[in-house]
This record gives C-alpha cells, structure tokens and sequence, in this order.
C-alpha cells in the first residue's frame, strides 16, 4: 500500500510549519495603513509564493494564482493565510520576512479585504436540523416541568460529538435505537411527572467510585458523619420505598473495614430514616435474617442485608443519603496512614466504604402527592369529575362535565406544548394532543389523558428537534434573518442548553427580541441566571476539556494520595472559577491571570494553601504567583497528563489547540513512543528524553511547537503538584512561544498570552461561537469573529461583550437559504 | 500471567431483593420471555462481531503452523477448550493508506475505508454484521443488538484527528451514512430487550401506548418538512424512516407469545470494574440469542485509543499508551497480557454458549462469532496482518489455521460471511473476492 505518500504529505506540512522568529505585532495596538494591492502582491510573490507555488505546493498550499486585487475570491486560502500570519507562524525559520510594518500591513489588508466582502455578501452558514443532545433534553425537561431527569445517560444514549463539542447538528444523527429511546424516555417522564398511580416498582441505584475516599466530612451530609453519598432522586408517588446500601468489599469478598463497630445512617432530606449497626461482634450476626431465609449468606453479604429499610417518603425530588457516624475526631485514616489508597483491593482493614445506595419502590402508594412537576403541569383543576369526585347536579344537567375537563386539559395541553415546541402550538398540534387526552381518560382519569397527551408532547420531533423555516419568499443562496421565535430558541439552547422561558416566548410573540436594547437585556438576564450553568458545564466542560478528567487515573503507586475526592475538587475548583469570571463579567484573560481561586480542604491540601478547612468550597486569593489563572488548576494539569508523569507535549498540545487557535497536525504514523528511563539506569528527566526523541526530524518540526509551550509548566507534576526537581535534576521551565520568544515557567507563558489578546480572545470566541451555532466554523464566518474580539476589547474583554458579540453577530443573526442539496453539504474546515 | 479478579455478581444485579422486596418487584424484574423454540431442523445462525481495539502482539498471537491442529498461542490460549469449533484467520489486510484509530474499528466489519472529514458528511461502507441483519434480523424483535463498553460523550481528544467521532464510536453501520450507536449501560440493553419494568400487561400497555405516539408524531415530522430547505427535508427524512423501523419491531413483539419463563436478573446500570461490564453485556447478548429476540450481535469491547487501565491484572499504564510500545519488551509483555486478558473475557462468553442448549445442539453450535481488531501492531497503527479468530458452529470443522494469500481484503472475509448467510453478490469496501473459511 501506499503510505509514503502520506508520509511526504506529512513531513512537507511539518517542515513548511516549522521554526518561527518574527512576531506579528499586536493588532490592537496600532492600526496599519491598508495600502495598494500591487505591493502586497509582490510581496506574497517574494515571500510566499517562493514554497508555495504550483510545482511545490508546500503543505498542499499554492497562492501562485491568486490575485491580491481580488482577496475575496479566495477568501479560504486567505483566511488560512491569516491565521498563521496573526501567529507569526510564516514565513518560516531561515526564510526572509518582510519589514514588519509590511508584515502587518498584509495581513491587515487581507483582513480588512474579507471583512468589507462578507458586509456586502453575508454567508451566515445553515446549521442543520438539530437534535437536542441529553444534556439538552435533560435541561428542556427541567424547564417545561420543573423535573429532574435524574441520571440521562441512563435515558439516551451517548450524543458524537465534532469540533469539540457535542451540541453540534451534523453530529446528531438519528437512528431508529435513539428514536426509540427517546419515545420510552417521553413515557417514563410523563408518568414521573404526573404521578402515574400505575408506575411499577422500579429500582435505582448509585454506584461510587471506587477510588472515592470516605474519611472526610462530604459536603452537604450531616455534620458528624464521614463519607457515604448525597444523592437527588425524585419519588414518583407518596409511597414506601426501600433504600439500601452495599459496602466496598476486597478481592477476596470481605468486607472492608468492619473489625469495629461502626454505625451506618441513611437520611431522606437530611433527616435521619435507619440508623445500622455493622461491624464488630455483629459480623456475621445479621439478626433475625438468617439460615431459614439465606442458608447460604456469607460473612458480606450478610453485613449488607442489615443496610436495608422501608420507608415512607412523600413524593417529589429529595436528597437521599447514606453516611458512617463518626466515631471520634481521632479517628482518620487519611492522618494516621495517608498513603493507603481507597483503591487498594487486597486490603481489608481501614474505613469502610459505601460502594452502592439503591432506592426500590414504589410500594403502597397512597397517592400522587404534591410534586413541583404536578403543580407546573395542573395549571388547571377540573371542577368536575378529575380524580373521580362526583360531578355537581348541575353540571350533570348542563352536560358540562366533560367539556369543562376538555377546556381544562385544552389550557394544560396549550400551555405545555407551547413551550415544548418553543412557538405556539397550531390548531392542528393541539388536536393531535387533545386525541391522546381523549384516549388517556377513557382508560383512566383525567390526569391519565394529561399524562398520554403529555408523552405524546415529549416524543414529538417538534420537541426533540430543533429546525428553522426557510421563508419561501427569499432568493436562493441569500442570507435571511431568523425569525424571532427561532431566535429566542438560539439564544436558550446557548446560554442555557434548554428550551426558551415565558419572558423569551413574550417577547418573540410581541416581535421585540431582535430590538438590540431588549436583545442586550436578554442576554444579560439570561447569563445572571442560574440556567447559564449550562455554558460551564457544557462549554467550558468541553473548551476546557474538564469532562476528560473522569478518565484520568494516575498511577497510584506514585501519586498514592490521588482519589476521586481529588478529582472532583479539581473539576470543581475550575467550575466555580469560570463561572466567576463568566457571572461577574471579568476580562477574559482573567482566566489566564486571576488572584483567587476556589478551594476545599482536600483541595487547599493539595495546592498546600493553609487555613481551609471543611468540605465546603471557598474563594481564597492566590497568593502563589504561580498558581493564578487556569493554568494553575489540577484539572487542567492532571488532564494533560500520562498516569505516570506529566506530558509536555500533550499539554503544549492543549494549549495550542485551546487557547491558541493552532491544533498541530496529528502524527504520521510510525512513530515511536518515548522511552521510559530503563531499569537501573541513571535516571533521565522528561526535557532530556524528549529533547533525544526530537533529533528524529519527523517529529522534530511538530514537537518544536507543542513541547516548548508544556515545558513552562514542567514546575507542575502529574497531579497539579508543585514541584522544583524531577528525578534528582532541577526543573528547567524554560519554553519558547510560537513565534521564538523566549518563555521562563508558567508565569512566562502566561505574560506571552496576556500580551498578544487577539489571539487567545479569538480563539475563545471561535470556541464560543461553534458551540453557539452547533455547527463547524468556516472561513465565511472569520470576518464575525474578528468582529466579535474588536468591539469586545473596546469594552476591555468582558465575557458579557464576547456573548453579546456573538448573539448580535450575522451567523447568529440569520441564516442562508439554500440553493441545491450538493451544494447545501457545508464542507465545513476546521480551523 | 495476570491475577483475574473475583467477579461479584451482586454488585452488578439487583439480585437478592425477593426476602423483603414485595413480589410485584420481583414480576417486575423478572421478564416472561420464550426460551427458544425447539426448531431442531433448522436452527438459527447467530452471527457475532466482537471488536478489541489496538491489535494484538502478533507474534503472540499467530499459530506457527498452518492447517489444522494448530498448537495455541499465549493470548488464544483461553480459547482452546473450544478448539473443535474455532478458526484463525490469517493474512486478512485493512484497507487505505491512512493508518488511524477511526479508519482501523471502521474498517473491521466494513472493510471499507473512512472518508476523511469531521463533518456530516462521513462515509463508510454497510457492515456485515447490518447486511445480514437486513436478511434474517426481520423475524425478531431486534434486527441487531450493539453494545460497547466505552462512553466518550463529550470526551475532548477522544477520536482521530480530521476524522468524525462515529467512526470511533461503533463499529456498526446500517448504510455507509448511518452509524449505528452502541449502548453501553446494561441496565439499558436490559429494558430495551425485556421492556420497563411493570407486569406482562403492563408491558404490552407501554408497547402499544409507544406504537400510537410513532404512528401520531409522523404527522409532526410532515408539518416541520413543509417548511425547510432540501438538505433539511432529507435530515427529516431520516427520522421517519427510524420511526417506521420502530413501529415493525413493535409489531413483531407484539406477535410473539410468551410460554416459557427464563430468570435473569435486571443489571443496575455500568458496572465500574471491566470485567463485570463486560460479563454483563456478555450476558444480555447471550440471553438475547437464546431468546430468538436478536440473531445478530455486535459488541465493541473497549474503543481505539481507548486510555483505559487494568489495575485488576495489573495494568495501570493506560490502554493506548502501552500499544505504543516502541519495542520494548516489557512494554510488549504488558499489551500481551492484556491481549490476552480479552480474549479469556470472550471466552467467557463462549463458554456460556457452549453451556446454553439450542434446538438439538448448543448456542455456541449455531452461532458464527468473529473476534479480532482493525490493527495488527499498534505500535504503528499497523493494518495487516490483523488478527481474527471465528468461533462457532458456523465455521465448520474447527481447530484450523486458514492462512489466506498476502494482504487479501478484509471485505473478502465478509463477502464469503455474507454468502453462508444468504446474502450473495455483496461487496464490502474494497473487497475483491473471497476468504475460503469452511
């Protein structure tokens, strides 16, 4: 086969990539002059076109042929062109540049050539119809009937994602496995959120993670208690539920930690329901359970039958918890021997640990209760024959009992769908609905026609898919302004991943949402709300890439004090830092560069910042010159990590492709790993060895961009650890930026971002703006985003001006009409 | 060799419950199912795919003699108690020329090459494991189950640069446009195979309440084309072709009367230790065939560049990294370990099989599984020679080491698959003939 032309390809891209001195200047910082084509065109003729001709081709790249007089008409290549010009990536090392007030006046030229075209000739792009991804589908159900879903990866599965995130449309495909699963999750929402006095015994249960410690106080458990889980969980009716537990057991099947007598609590809301007594001389006793009932129990399985009981609850969300009473503040493990990792699966002694709580029910179900999802569904009552109440004389008289229960369910049904289908619900939509009804209340009650029609709402494409009209009165291939309905949904599924709110319908219904003051009032109201959650736990969850640190497992013989507590603090920490640049509408580059972060005592341990203490997070200062910003975070360092050391290349990686706007080429094939330092060798730190891996000059030209930018943060190990020696040798943290600058240790890095703002402002905002739109960006949507990051650094980087950019900006604006099928297939470019 | 490690089914089912659990719960979990109907004569042959990503130590791998009667290697060795019905297969090649993670699980059951792009408009090839669904998927309840091990919802950096996410994320495609996802948690595989929980009334109540939702929300899908753009319409199209598809495997269900009750526990959602997950799923996939509810089953193991690690054999380093071993022997040792620590997992399954009676012989006598990865060595991606062993009645007489000619295409072995199964004429990929195997 032929894989050397991959190769060659390969090594001509890395090569044309290569060395970079010169650095473009900052834009913002002095506007020059746009002077005549014909000396830019010799100046691509003397620069650019020497490599980059069409005998060459370098990096499959000709600008032989392409008139300056006319930028638009390329505007691809030219974009290209841009991006590595405004990085000071081309020409490359060893070729001559031009005078940099050229330099800059080229690319500023181009720029500006692109920005008047796409003025004049707006390509807003055409996002597809889209399917609400599950964490969309979860907040949608959320909003219309104040209902927690629960766990959603247990209702739909897995979304793909593309260009990072997973809300983009051309990902969300359908089939007819995902189709169904929405329709079963349509029945088993509607039945929780009505009440269904039907629904069947059903079980759930919560798994911990093995390698979560149980020592510590957990936050939001009863004081005086240590580990154990908290979790939400919404009871479907007043009835009795069983809650059980089961404990952590080793390889060997034995129970962990029950050589004294320890004391298990199990809380509904805090209150306590069963308290149980384990461990001790009551191993093996388990009571009145015995050989008639389970001959075969062993020693565990015994200790886990007492971790049982019926309960009463009322229906609607509770937290359910299970927790060990603390025995005595003496007691901790984590002091006494701090290096016994809760992974350990041979070692029976220590702390017990709860490994499942499991909620069975319902049974004996005295009624559907009060629920916030019964009182946003009921929004009327019958005032007839409902839940089987006899209708008055007169009703009977008037005939009227059953149409007061249609006009009943017709304002229930209205309203739900209405917001489902984020417009109001056509004459035709209410009918079909009102069919279900029908059919629900001659099987049931009234409330089991709300609860058909109510199903039938939540399986309707309608709900499930997001799709925009193409007006039949706008020409082929031209650009069209949404209408506002479609955009308050724009606006909702961004800033909030769900379904647009009653303020957000009004004012689409009164035509007043594109008005820029009330737009500008929106977007604010909408980022002060607690929905805007979303844009952390899905936006920076995935720009960040916070989601992939559930797959970080660090090797836990050389960081044995790494737990899942750990994990979760980091992600945590970097949460509420975002969302405090995000809700107090920081700079930007605040990410970069803050004074204070957020910590707990686990977390505040680890960064060895005294005087917290407690499970509860807190805002601290960083007083750690090094620590501040972003890249002081364990998340982002352990994340970036091999289990067993950090990895320079992967974060120097993460920070091209994330903060800089550069991802590098992946690696040709063939290519060896890093050798770890053998056995009874001299110890080789990481510089060393990867400085021997670069003298292969495959990986050489990629490598020389990726690695000098993670070495500024070799002073972090794996875990987010400060360090100042790895294996013996003193940490050099010296890198080098993408345009040759000289970079010394975090802080170095750091400065370099901070001084050159268009570029990361700009990479955020395409972040920003892909995540936005659900669709990959392409170069008709550049002149947007360098539009976006103009008008933001007049209102100095504030995130609200990023978003505000965004939601004002043409792509988000309008849509393009299409012309053909072939030619509606976007081939989208990832930049 | 590695420490297996204790697999605990009550961490995994809901099992224990009927002392204090009332008995409608007990109803609820337990679904009334058919075991399989004798039909001696003509017994069904279920195929199988099951994928390991990241290849194999091939050297470990490959038996030295050709022929039969083959002496096992290291990592097939779990296999050998069911040497009489299994084959390798050597010599089989991956086709393209780019050597990534998504084109090596693409290509597997597709022998197709991935187109390369990260948008909408991927491209592969049908799968086998879908064309013979097509063919005798029709009779059952489920044309094809799929199931994985890995959820990279939202995973950053998880799929092959410049390729999309679905060619990493399944290895099933029903048309050379549609991925077929797989599920991962059990709990789900269950409900979906054995309805929710509620009695037998209670689930046909919930089957016929689902049918008429899909009958009346076509007329949704009507109202939202009227309005929309060409390439729209076809994305919307798309939905009422799924929607259609549901409404048959209700109608089948629907059909089928239950005589006969099997007891199976319901699994409590995504065990966390690997094994456990995988015995699970192992499980419902064997049940489902016992069961006539699915003849065809695909289950992709673990995903390519999985960075999964294996504390319980000994492995903390992750998946991926030791693939890349770079030569070194230690390095090599680990990946054979792990190598062969999949295989003892499949063998599991084939044991199961093996122990489940079927007609007038065993499941395992009427099956066809393929195991085997779109990677030969992955320290560089490598595309051939990839590793594959068939098990099952349908190979034939067993204990063979069939050593095809050089670089013969992936797509030829499925090209013979399809014709064992009625499916001739087909072409898969870049298939250029056939894979003599029986």
């Amino acid at each position: 086969m032929k894989r050397t032309v991959f190769l060659v390809a390969t090594v001509l891209w890395v090569v044309s990539f290569g060395f970079t001195v010169l650095r473009a200047k900052n834009p913002q910082t002095g506007t020059p002059t746009v002077s005549s084509d014909p000396q830019y065109a010799a100046v691509v003729k003397q620069y650019c076109v020497t490599c980059h001709n069409d005998r060459l081709k370098t990096a499959d790249l000709s600008l032989e042929k392409l008139d300056v007089a006319d930028v638009a008409a390329a505007g691809e290549t030219w974009e290209k062109v841009i991006r590595k010009l405004r990085r000071g990536a081309m020409p490359p090392a060893g070729a001559r540049r031009p005078a940099q007030t050229t330099y800059e006046g080229l690319t500023a030229f181009l720029e500006t050539a692109l920005d008047r075209a796409a003025v004049s000739h707006p390509n807003p792009g055409r996002p597809l119809p889209h399917r609400l991804n599950r964490a969309e589908y979860a907040n949608a159900v959320r909003d219309l009937l104040t209902l927690d879903v629960g766990d959603v990866a247990a209702l739909l599965p897995a979304d793909d994602s593309a260009y990072g995130f997973d809300n983009i449309a051309e990902a969300l495909g359908a089939s007819s496995v995902l189709l169904e699963r929405y329709v079963t999750a349509a029945g088993r929402i509607s039945a929780l959120a009505v009440g269904d006095p039907d629904v069947a015994p059903g079980s759930e249960t919560f798994v911990l993670r093995q390698d979560y410690s149980q020592d510590q106080h957990v936050e939001g458990q009863p004081f005086g208690t240590v580990g154990g889980v908290l979790a939400q969980y919404t009871f479907p009716l007043d009835a009795e539920y069983e809650l059980s537990a089961s404990l952590m057991r080793t390889n060997v099947d034995a129970t962990r930690g029950v050589e004294d007598p320890r004391q298990v609590e199990f809380t509904v809301d805090g209150e306590r329901v069963f308290l149980a007594a384990i461990g001790g001389s009551t191993v093996g006793l388990p009571g009145q359970d015995t050989e008639a009932n389970r001959p075969k129990l062993s020693r565990s399985d015994a200790i886990d039958a007492q971790l049982r009981v019926r309960v009463k609850v009322k229906a609607g969300p509770r937290a359910v918890g299970v927790d060990f009473l603390q025995r005595s503040l003496g007691e901790n493990t984590r002091k006494l021997q701090p290096f016994r990792s809760s992974l350990d699966s041979y070692d029976a002694s220590g702390m017990p640990h709860i490994r499942t709580l499991s909620i069975t029910g319902p049974f004996n179900a005295t009624g559907p209760g009060d629920t916030p999802s019964r009182r946003r569904i009921f929004v009327c009552r019958p005032t007839s024959a409902g839940a089987g109440q006899t209708p008055t004389g007169q009703q009977r008289a008037a005939g009227s009992a059953v149409k007061t229960e249609e006009a009943c369910a017709t304002e229930i049904l209205s309203t739900l769908a209405r917001r489902a289908y984020r417009q109001p619900a056509t004459e035709a939509d209410l009918q079909r609905l009102l069919e279900f009804y029908r059919a629900g209340r001659r099987d049931g009650t009234f409330e089991t026609g709300i609860q058909r029609a109510l199903q039938r709402i939540l399986a309707s494409p309608k709900f499930v898919i997001r799709v925009e009209r193409e007006p039949p009165d706008v020409a082929p291939g031209a650009a069209y302004a949404v209408s506002d309905y479609e955009l308050a949904s724009r606006l909702s599924f961004f800033l909030w991943s769900s379904i647009p709110d009653e303020e957000l319908l009004n004012l689409a219904a009164q035509g007043r949402l594109k008005t820029p003051a009330v737009l500008d009032r929106q977007v604010r109201r909408m980022l002060a709300d607690d929905r805007a959650e979303a844009l952390i736990t899905n936006f920076a969850g995935q720009w960040l890439q916070l989601r992939n640190l559930r797959n970080s497992v660090p090797n836990e013989d050389l960081f044995p004090a790494f737990d899942d507590n750990l994990r979760q603090a980091f992600q945590h920490e970097t949460e509420l830092f975002f969302g405090s640049i995000m809700r107090e509408d920081h700079n930007v580059l605040d990410l970069l560069t803050a004074n204070y972060t957020f910590v707990n005592e686990r977390l505040a341990k680890h960064y060895k910042i005294p005087n917290v203490y407690g499970s509860r997070f807190r805002r601290v200062m960083v007083t750690d010159e090094a620590r501040r910003g972003l890249f002081g975070q364990g998340s982002i360092l352990t994340s970036t990590s091999n289990a067993n050391r950090t990895s320079p290349t992967v974060r120097g990686k993460w920070i091209l492709a994330n903060l800089i706007g550069m991802p590098p080429s992946p690696p040709p094939p063939n290519v060896p790993p890093l050798k770890e330092s053998a056995e009874g060798s001299t110890p080789v730190n990481i510089r060393a060895q990867m400085e021997a891996h670069r003298a292969n000059p495959v990986c050489a030209s990629c490598h020389q961009l990726m690695d000098p930018l993670g070495f500024a943060l070799e002073n972090f190990d794996a875990v987010g650890t400060w360090r100042a020696r790895d294996n013996g040798s003193p940490i050099d943290s010296s890198g080098r930026f993408l345009d040759g600058a000289m970079l010394n240790g975090v802080s170095g890095l750091r400065d370099a971002l901070v001084s050159r703002p268009d570029i990361f402002v700009g990479t955020l905002t395409e972040k920003l703006l892909t995540y936005a739109l659900g669709r990959g960006l392409d170069h008709h949507d550049m002149p947007a985003v360098r539009k976006i990051v103009r008008e933001s650094a007049n209102d100095d980087y504030r995130f609200s001006s990023l978003v505000l950019g965004i939601v004002s900006s043409t792509p988000f604006q309008q849509r393009l009409k299409g012309t053909d099928v072939a030619r509606e297939l976007r081939t989208a470019k990832s930049f | 060799m590695f420490i297996s490690k204790q697999s605990l089914p009550r961490r995994t089912f809901l099992r224990g419950m009927g002392a204090t659990v009332a008995l409608p719960l007990l109803e609820a979990m337990v679904p009334a199912m058919t075991a399989t109907a004798k039909t001696a004569a003509n017994p069904h042959m279920r195929f199988g795919g099951v994928y390991i990503p990241h290849g194999a130590i091939m050297d470990q791998y490959r038996p030295a003699a050709e022929g039969a009667g083959f002496e096992f290697t290291p990592i097939l060795k779990p296999l050998e108690p069911f040497k009489d019905s299994l084959i390798v297969v050597s010599n089989l090649d991956r086709p393209g020329d780019d050597d990534s993670h998504a084109t090596a699980s693409s290509a597997w059951l597709s022998g197709a090459i991935a187109k390369k792009t990260e948008g909408q408009d991927f491209h592969l090839g049908t799968t086998i494991d879908q064309v013979i669904a097509k063919k005798i998927g029709q009779d059952t309840p489920f044309p094809s189950l799929e199931v994985a091990t890995e959820d990279f919802a939202g995973y950053v950096g998880g799929c092959s640069p410049a390729y999309a996410c679905a060619y990493m994320n399944t290895i099933s495609w029903a048309s050379p446009t549609s991925p077929v996802p797989m599920e991962i948690n059990p709990r789900v595989v269950f409900e979906r195979l054995f309805g929710r929980p509620g009695t037998g009334a209670q689930r046909a109540a919930h089957l016929r309440q689902d049918a008429s939702v899909l009958d009346s929300i076509k007329a949704d899908l009507d109202d939202l084309e009227r309005n929309v753009g060409a390439n729209d319409r076809v994305r919307l199209g798309e939905y009422l072709d799924n929607i259609r598809e549901i409404e048959r495997r209700i109608q089948r269900t629907e059909t089928r009367n239950t005589t006969q009750v099997t007891e199976l526990d319901a699994p409590i959602g995504v065990p966390q230790n690997y094994g456990e997950h995988c015995g699970v799923l192992f499980d419902l996939l064997a049940v489902a065939y016992q069961a006539d509810l699915t003849r065809v089953a695909t289950f992709m193991m673990a995903r390519e560049a999985s960075m999964k690690t294996y504390p319980d054999i000994g492995i903390t380093t992750p998946h991926h990294t030791i693939s890349h071993h770079g030569g070194k022997p230690d390095v090599i040792k680990s990946h054979a370990t792990l190598n062969t620590y999949h295989v003892s997992l499949f063998a599991k399954f084939v044991e199961k099989l093996r122990n489940t009676p079927d007609g007038d012989g065993s499941l395992l006598d009427h099956s066809l599984l393929f195991y085997g990865s779109g990677m030969s060595n992955a320290n560089v991606h490598g595309p051939y020679p990839l590793p594959l062993v068939a098990v099952g009645g349908g190979v034939g007489k067993g204990h063979r080491h069939i050593v095809a000619r050089e670089h013969t295409p992936l797509g030829n072995l499925w090209v013979t698959v399809a014709e064992m199964y009625g499916c001739d004429g087909q072409s898969f990929g870049e298939s250029t003939g056939r894979v003599q195997i029986t």
